[in-house]
Parts: structure tokens; sequence; C-alpha cells
């Protein structure tokens, strides 16, 4: 057992004959936050789509909790354990702050539709348990449940993105961009939830242009131009030759 | 004391088990029909106002209900509750091999899609004279009976009717207030975010549009006893439209909503056939009065005008 719950070894893709991820080899540790920076353009969320299975894998290899992804859905490698967030947040608009995150749970129960049609015994206590579980979970995050999700400030809704991906119990958490559009006070809560979350046992893979919020991370990878070209922690990388070039252009 | 909500119910439900007392047969032979179309809206309005997908197909599952009833009673002498079984069974069976693929579509592609169903079940219950009679028709299709009691009247056939209306609204109630709503109404927001949550959409669509096809098959059903005769002419695109108008005038997000939409349908054109060759005209500019005016339908209408008078709400 490695004791890493993500590996990717020589990931590339194409769009076209326009080459955005070349040979990407990474690996995320159980209970790690890995950060990956990089320039607008250098593949970050095109490797997250990946990975995530919104788009295919073309070369190299992708390992999650010991088994290879390949072809699997998304909602196939949400089950497996694997839960992400989206550059601009996808909220329910239409739904309560405290449905947004119950949609989240709903994978952990087992009912089916007949018996939710019935309204069974089985299918109301479950629903009891993923409204209690999200009530915990928007307290936790200091979210007021019964507030439309549309009324929801932009950094709010990150948070609440953050807090509905975590109602599922997921093993690893893929946040892409969490820090655009929040003040300082929402980015201290991020880094604050960031750290709590990974506590209690959970991985997490951290896209960002953020280099606070990257303080995070025990690992930062760098992404330029689709290749990786610097990793280590954040203090070594903020001295690295190549990236002071790529983002300083020293 | 008794609470004014519980009061308000049975109040309700004296008046609606008196109406039939109280019309005209013709009025309530349109209350009939207004049951059964509602069956068969609840089902586009699911797809509708949870899922956000436009099915113009539910006039091929009402008229599988309709010629199963039919066939199996008339040309094969089966009891009448097989007809209802098999058609269920078989509208539910093509929903499955049809919408597993086409519930991959989105938007218009999606609506067209289930249009096309409409129009070669349309095509096929003209076909098949051997099974539907073709332009001739089925008749005699025996009225239903419980135990002796003959539902042979629209005064009789209104309690069965809307029993099953009733209950159908119970069980789709149930359903959006479930987390399989959730799942929907998440999907109706963001199917990729939904997806991300570990959803299967492909398969949550596809088991929607199953229940969608077997309240239409239902509907078809009890069409079928009711009027004791199937034609192709029950059975074309224009029903799809007429079934996908129930919800979209009542409000697609309210059960009470489809059971306005389906009186829209079936009483307003009696009520304005007074006016004699304008009529349809005349049924035109309100249909397009209430889908410009009223963008959350009938019932939203309702919901304002109780705001209005002080009244907590007006349920869903």
């Amino acid at each position: 057992m490695s004791g890493d719950i993500l590996k990717l070894d020589g990931v590339g893709h194409r769009f076209g004959g326009f080459t955005v991820l070349r040979s990407v080899t990474l690996s995320v540790p159980e209970r790690g936050i890995i950060g990956l920076i990089g320039p607008n353009g250098s593949g970050k969320t095109t490797l997250f789509n990946i990975i995530s299975g919104y788009l295919p894998l073309q070369t190299g290899t992708i390992e999650f909790r010991g088994l290879p992804l390949t072809t699997q859905s998304v909602p196939d490698r949400n089950r497996s354990g694997m839960v992400r967030t989206f550059q601009t947040p996808k909220i329910f608009e239409r739904m309560s702050v405290l449905e947004n995150i119950m949609v989240g749970a709903c994978k952990i129960t087992r009912t089916g539709m007949i018996q939710d049609l019935l309204s069974l015994p089985h299918a109301r206590g479950e629903m009891r348990q993923i409204r209690s579980l999200a009530e915990r979970v928007a307290g936790e995050f200091g979210l007021a449940g019964d507030l439309p999700a549309s009324t929801l400030p932009a950094g709010q809704r990150r948070i609440l993105e953050i807090a509905r991906a975590l109602a599922g119990q997921p093993k690893l958490l893929m946040l892409d961009e969490p820090s655009a559009g929040l003040n300082r006070e929402e980015m201290q809560q991020l880094i604050a939830a960031i750290r709590r979350i990974n506590e209690a046992g959970l991985a997490v893979l951290l896209v960002s242009h953020d280099m606070e919020l990257m303080a995070v991370a025990s690992a930062v990878h760098v992404l330029n131009f689709g290749e990786i070209i610097a990793k280590g922690n954040m203090a070594a990388i903020q001295q690295n030759a190549n990236v002071r070039e790529v983002y300083l252009g020293v | 004391m008794m609470r004014p909500r519980f009061a308000l119910v049975l109040l309700g439900f004296v008046l609606w088990a008196a109406l039939p007392h109280l019309l005209t047969r013709h009025m309530t032979d349109l209350l009939v029909f207004t049951a059964i179309y509602t069956v068969a809206g609840l089902g586009v309005g699911l797809l509708l106002g949870q899922c956000g997908i436009v099915n113009l197909g539910q006039a091929a599952f009402y008229g599988i209900g309709a010629y199963s009833c039919a066939y199996l009673t008339v040309e094969l002498g089966y009891p009448n509750v097989t007809g209802f079984a098999v058609g269920a069974a078989v509208s539910v069976l093509i929903a499955l091999v049809v919408g597993w693929p086409v519930l991959r579509l989105t938007g218009y592609f999606l609506a067209l899609a289930t249009l096309a169903l409409s129009i070669i079940a349309s095509s096929i219950f003209y076909e098949w004279d051997w099974l539907t009679g073709g332009e001739l028709g089925i008749g005699g299709i025996p009225k239903l009976d419980f135990f002796g009691f003959k539902l042979d009247t629209p005064g009789r056939f209104y309690y069965l009717a809307w029993g099953v209306a009733f209950l159908s609204m119970l069980l789709v109630s149930n359903l959006v207030s479930s987390r399989t709503g959730l799942m929907l109404r998440g999907m109706r927001d963001s199917s990729e975010a939904t997806a991300s949550l570990g959803v299967d959409l492909q398969w949550l669509r596809t088991r929607v549009f199953m229940l969608s096809a077997l309240l239409g098959s239902i509907a078809g059903s009890l069409f079928a006893h009711y009027v004791s005769f199937t034609s192709v002419q029950s059975f074309t695109v224009d029903k799809s439209i007429g079934f996908l108008l129930i919800p979209v005038l009542g409000g697609v997000r309210s059960l009470w909503g489809v059971v306005l939409g389906a009186m829209f349908v079936t009483i307003l054109p009696e009520m304005l056939s007074q006016f004699g060759d304008i009529h349809q005209i005349l049924f035109g500019i309100a249909l397009v009065a209430v889908v410009v005016l009223l963008p959350d339908g009938l019932m939203g209408l309702l919901r304002q005008a109780a705001g209005k008078l002080g009244w907590s709400r007006v349920s869903a």
C-alpha cells in the first residue's frame, strides 16, 4: 500500500491539435493536502475534469484508492469517494441552503424511487437522516439552512458548494479555485475549513492562484503549459527559479 | 375545537362527494375528463416541473393504456384489470427502451424526440388495424364494475376517476418531497453539479419518464372504459400538446395546478362553445393570455389572490 489516495502517472490530453497536458505525474497522500498552481491556461481545470470524469483519459494512468480510473462516469467516481467543486460555483439556485446540502447527502441513502413514491417508513427515516446530517454540516460552516440559495453572496456560495460536497462523506475533496471572489474574512473561514476537513481525515487536492491559500498545502505542484515544472513545499516553490520566471518574469 | 385546516379539507371532501348530485350529467362528464387528464398531466408536469423535460409524447402512453384495455377485453375477453396491467407494463417497458437513449438529449432536441414518439405511436395506432381497429376503432369496451356495482354513468365513474387522480397526486407529492425529489430538483437547476454528487442522471430521468408513462397509461385505460370506445383520433399529437398544456397552464411546480390546468382544457372549451364558430379562437386567446400573463400559471394567480386576502398560503 503506497499511502496515496490518488495517483496520476503520465497523464496527457489534447484538444484537437493542441496539447494542454503533457505527462503530468502527481499523487495525493491519504489525509494530505496537495496544491496545484499555474497561470491561466496552464491546464489545471482540464486536469481536474479528467480526474473527476468530465473529460476522458487519453494517455497515462489514474489510480484512486488503489483502483484504476478509466471509463467510470462522473457519478461512479463520486460514489467511489471523490468529490469536486467548480471554478464557478454550481449551486442549486431554486433550492434552500439546507436542500442544497441534502442533495449532496443523497448518495449515502439506499431507498429507491418506489419506496419514495409510497413514502415508506424506511424512506422517511433516511430523509430525516440526511436532513439532520445537512443541518449539522450547515452549522459547521455557519450557513443558515432556511435561506434560499439564490440569495447568498459569492463567498457564501463557495462555502455552500464545499459543504454540499462534504455531506456525501467523501475521501478526497477536489477544490477548483475555491478562494476566487472571497473577501478577507471569508478567506480565513475557508482556510480554517480546509484544515478542519483535513484533520477529520479527508485528502484535499486544491487548485488555486492564491498563494495565501496554498500555504495550507503540504506540497504544491506548479503547472505551466501542461507540464509540472516544480513541486515541493510552498517556501521552496516561492524560491524556485522556474516558478519565479513563470509568475514574475524574473 | 376543529382546526381550520381540517375543517377546510372536510368541507372540500363533502363538496367533492356531492358534486355529481348537484351538477348536470354533462358537467359531471366534464369533471370525469378533468380527472383523467389530471392523471395524464401529472406525469407530464412531473417531468417538466421537477426535471425541466418537455414531454410531447404522453399521448403515446395514453393510447397504449386505452388500446390494451380495448383489445384485451373486447377481442380476447380478458377481465378489465388485465387491460390496466398490460397497458401499464407495456408503457413502462417502452418508456425504458425509448427513454434510455433519448433522455441523453436535452432542451429542444429532447422535446422533438418525444414529439417523434407521439407521431410514431399515432402512425402505429393507425396502421396496426388488426390490433387497434384503425380508423374504425374498437367499440363495446365493457364498463368497469366493482363487485357487481357497474360504473356506467358519469356520476358513478366520477368517484373512481377522482380517486385515481387523488391517489396519483398523493404518490407524486410523496416523490417530490422525498430524496428522489431533491435529486430531481438538483438536476433541474444544475445537472453537472448533481452528477458530481453521485447522482446517475440518466437512470433518474429514465425512471421518472417511466413513471410519467405509467400515469399516461392509467389515464388512457380509464378513458377507454369510460367512453367504451377507442379510435386513433383520441391519441394524436394534438392530445400530447394538450397534456403538456395542462401543467403549463396550471403551474408546473404545483400538483393542484395540474388539476386547474386539466379543468382549463376540458371545461373552458365547453363554456366557450356557446359562442359558436369562434369558440376555438376564443379558447386560443384565453390560452395565450394565461401563458403570457401568468408565468406561474393559474395556481400562481390563486396564490397571489390568497396573499392579497391575507391567507397564509395556498398549498402546493
